[in-house]
């Protein structure tokens, strides 16, 4: 429904401007005036936001504002699961000792019946943090980092919605919501856009290509056009849209997925179907959060304790240290080239819509006519053989007439 | 013609087999992609999809469950590992150190725990109620990935389910969504409106058409000012042909709503809805309202506060879906063939709830056409005065 409202409206807006530019064009011969002048740039402004360039410029910018506002936010969340983890794991630690001062390892079976039932205990009030507390080992800060943010306002105004991170905090909730309200019209506005503009570039590609394999026939129609034999016919098949198949749109979106598959396997270690579910899972907007590529971004921080660890080490291979930074540096890559992958690829799929479509929208006329020519045909063949009197038959021909 | 042609017909009972069947056909899949029609289809397709989702899910996970004797026992090699360190350990009988090795031991241990936790296979959430959802999910491209499929063929049948299911539910936004905003139209010119009452309503629309009529009166005056201006001076011939054809819009628009007699009011009345549009802010309380209603109704099954409920409502509507709150124990069951009413309730909330939203933008759209029109023909106006 917004996609055919955000389609109505913006050609009417564009021809407004348009109107406006024209109109201006006559009015303004000695335009001094300030006030007008900053009229124009406003205009100008406007009709350049409402550009390709200008929303996906409007969506990154958005996005990375977002991403500020929810590390700010959520940074400020008061985590006291981990500590409670640590209490627990102290009071574990501390019943195994008090286990072992007891039964003096002589007797290994009792020894392994009591820790056996101090650790079950531990395990079930684990497994309870993490399905009531929501903890799941980290703090909020390594948590926020700043692509991580970025990933989730993409997956907030794409309406993805992974869930390998979530607001925790009410404020966090309320600002979620807002932000999506504002968010998702302006995804909107870009997904038509780039549909718009790539099925138009995608279109010109392929005709052009079309007609360097069909030049001679190209040819032939134009001599035949000429001669004047066929005449009509020819500038018939001329004046004929060119429409690119839909199997067309098709190969181009499995390359794309394909390549993000081998991508996202490459680099995530993970196996060829889990990478391409996730690409599939990801650009139809389904989002489970089953697979997440910045999730090995936990080693975001267990990359730095490596390297405290490391450095605390006597022995310590400088090779390794620089191992570890690289992998950091990696992962920040990683995450900007992930956030590209989904913008084209949205991209990409209105693209796709758009050219589909169309072709729908003209195999449906055809079959109309095909509907139509057809029954006419039966009709006649009706008429043919079961109007049998001669009467009726002429009648139904004056009828016809 | 197809009266006269049909008569016929019955008449000799010669209808060929193959054009009933045609026709047979044609009957069916105009009543399949009527509203019922769709609301079944998404309905059957996700109650399938749930079956088959289960099926595969159960069946890996037992064929996993013999493959894999050698699982690995967590809680086994912790033990073992903290009683090699003890019976290492018990010469220098340190309270401090030995609780810190143990601490490290159990820290990698609550490691693995959470792992399995987060990542582990709960084949016990796959219960018809679990799959129904999971497979809505997929088709409204919500997707909580609260519960996912772990197997390979898991997988691959959410792809293909994915790919039929997503324009069939498109499908159904889009008719269900026309059919709301046809309706919800209609019950706002009779209420609010107030064209069940007619007084209310020929009082209204006495006091529009007096505006109207001052509107067109003052829109005439400027015509006739400018159209004098544009004889003198010499214009385009377009503009002069859009002044005439303007002139004579606005000389029946002055014309026209003299003519004030009882019928055709009561016409006006009677009029079809297609011409009212509803604004947004009425679209907009309309969503907001269902939202808070929605938060209400989970409020109450899942204890939750309401800024929660109504943000897993916003969440789950705008189908973003992270799944950090989704309806618990009391919507999907364990047991396997038991179904709550709260489920089907959820179930129903989330597929209504869609359609409402594609109607509120439905409903929008029209209306912010509708003002951009307006806004442009303003435009319009304006410049031409600034052009003469």
């Amino acid at each position: 429904m917004t996609n055919k409202f955000q389609r109505r409206s913006s050609p009417q807006t564009t021809a407004a401007a348009n109107g406006l530019v024209g109109a201006s064009n006559v009015s303004s011969t000695p335009s001094t005036q300030p006030r007008k002048r900053v009229k124009r740039c406003c205009r100008n402004f406007v009709t350049f936001m409402c550009t390709q360039v200008g929303v996906g410029a409007l969506i990154v910018i958005y996005a990375i504002c977002g991403a500020f506002a929810f590390q700010h936010i959520e940074r400020q969340f008061v985590d006291d699961t981990p500590t409670q983890v640590g209490h627990l794991r102290g009071n574990c630690s501390q019943l195994l000792w008090n286990i072992t001062e007891n039964l003096n390892l002589i007797d290994k079976s009792a020894w392994v019946n009591a820790t056996n039932d101090a650790l079950r205990i531990y395990q079930a009030q684990i497994a309870s943090l993490i399905k009531d507390g929501g903890y799941v080992g980290r703090t909020p800060i390594e948590i926020w980092s700043f692509p991580a943010a970025l990933m989730f306002c993409l997956s907030v105004i794409t309406m993805i919605g992974y869930g390998n991170m979530v607001p925790r905090t009410p404020w966090g909730k309320g600002f979620t919501v807002i932000y999506a309200t504002f968010g998702i019209p302006l995804y909107i506005l870009y997904f038509l856009n780039m549909g718009r503009v790539l099925a138009r570039s995608f279109k010109f590609v392929y005709r052009s290509m079309h007609d360097c394999t069909q030049e001679g026939n190209y040819d032939r129609r134009l001599e035949a056009l000429e001669n004047g034999g066929g005449g009509s016919l020819g500038t018939l098949t001329l004046r004929k849209k060119i429409i690119v198949p839909s199997t067309a749109c098709l190969w181009v979106i499995m390359f794309y997925i394909l390549t993000g598959t081998i991508m996202f396997a490459n680099w995530e270690k993970w196996s060829f179907l889990n990478s391409f579910y996730f690409c599939m899972t990801s650009l139809c907007k389904i989002g489970f959060g089953d697979f997440v590529p910045g999730a090995s971004l936990t080693t975001a921080a267990e990359v730095t304790a490596a390297t405290e660890k490391l450095r605390e080490e006597i022995n310590f291979d400088s090779k390794e240290l620089t191992k570890l930074h690289s992998l950091a540096a990696d992962q920040h890559s990683k995450l900007a080239i992930n956030f590209i992958y989904m913008l084209l690829g949205m991209g990409l799929v209105a693209m796709c819509r758009n050219l589909m479509r169309e072709e729908v929208r003209v195999k449906l006329k055809e079959m109309k006519e095909d509907a139509k020519l057809c029954m006419d045909d039966t009709r006649l063949r009706f008429v043919g053989c079961c109007g049998a009197g001669p009467q009726d038959r002429y009648e139904k021909r004056r009828y016809y007439e | 013609m197809s009266s006269r042609r049909s008569s016929v017909r019955r008449s000799r009972k010669e209808k060929p087999a193959f054009d009933r069947f045609k026709s047979h056909c044609r009957h069916f899949t105009a009543f399949m992609f009527s509203n019922v029609g769709i609301i079944l289809l998404v309905t059957f397709y996700t109650i399938g999809g749930a079956f088959i989702f289960q099926g595969i899910e159960i069946f890996e996970y037992e064929k996993l469950k013999l493959n894999s004797t050698q699982n690995v026992n967590f809680s086994a090699d912790c033990l073992t590992r903290i009683w090699q360190l003890t019976s290492e350990n018990i010469s220098f009988y340190d309270h401090q150190a030995y609780r810190k090795r143990v601490n490290d031991v159990l820290l990698e241990y609550q490691k693995q725990i959470v792992d399995k936790q987060l990542n582990g296979s709960h084949v016990e959430q796959w219960s018809f109620s679990g799959a129904f959802l999971y497979s809505l999910t997929v088709i409204t491209t919500i997707g909580y990935g609260n519960i996912t499929p772990r197997s390979e063929w898991g997988k691959l049948v959410t792809i293909l389910y994915a790919i039929i299911g997503m324009p069939l539910f498109l499908l159904y936004l889009s008719n269900i969504g026309d059919v709301l905003a046809k309706s919800f139209k209609w019950i706002y010119s009779k209420v609010c409106l107030c064209r069940i009452c007619p007084g209310v309503a020929k009082r209204r629309i006495l006091r529009e058409r007096s505006k109207m009529r001052r509107l067109a009166k003052a829109m005439y005056d400027m015509e006739n000012v400018r159209s004098s201006y544009s004889t003198s001076t010499s214009s385009t011939t377009n503009s002069s042909s859009d002044n005439t054809k303007n002139s004579l819009q606005t000389s029946s628009v002055v014309d026209m709503p003299f003519s004030e007699s009882d019928s055709d009011i009561e016409r006006e009345i009677r009029g079809n809805t297609d011409e009212i549009t509803v604004p947004v802010t009425v679209c907009i309380f309309v969503m907001v309202s269902y939202i808070l209603w929605g938060a209400l109704l989970f409020g109450r099954w899942e204890e939750w506060n309401y800024l929660d409920g109504s943000y897993f409502c916003f969440i789950s509507l705008s189908s973003i879906g992270f799944g950090d709150l989704v309806p618990g124990d009391k919507v999907i069951t364990a047991d396997k063939d038991k179904v709550e009413v709260s489920f089907i309730l959820c179930a129903v909330y989330l597929l209504l709830g869609m359609a409402l939203i594609a109607m509120c933008f439905n409903l929008m759209q029209e209306e912010v056409v509708h003002n951009i029109r307006a806004i442009k023909r303003g435009f319009k106006a304006c410049f031409r005065c600034y052009s003469s």
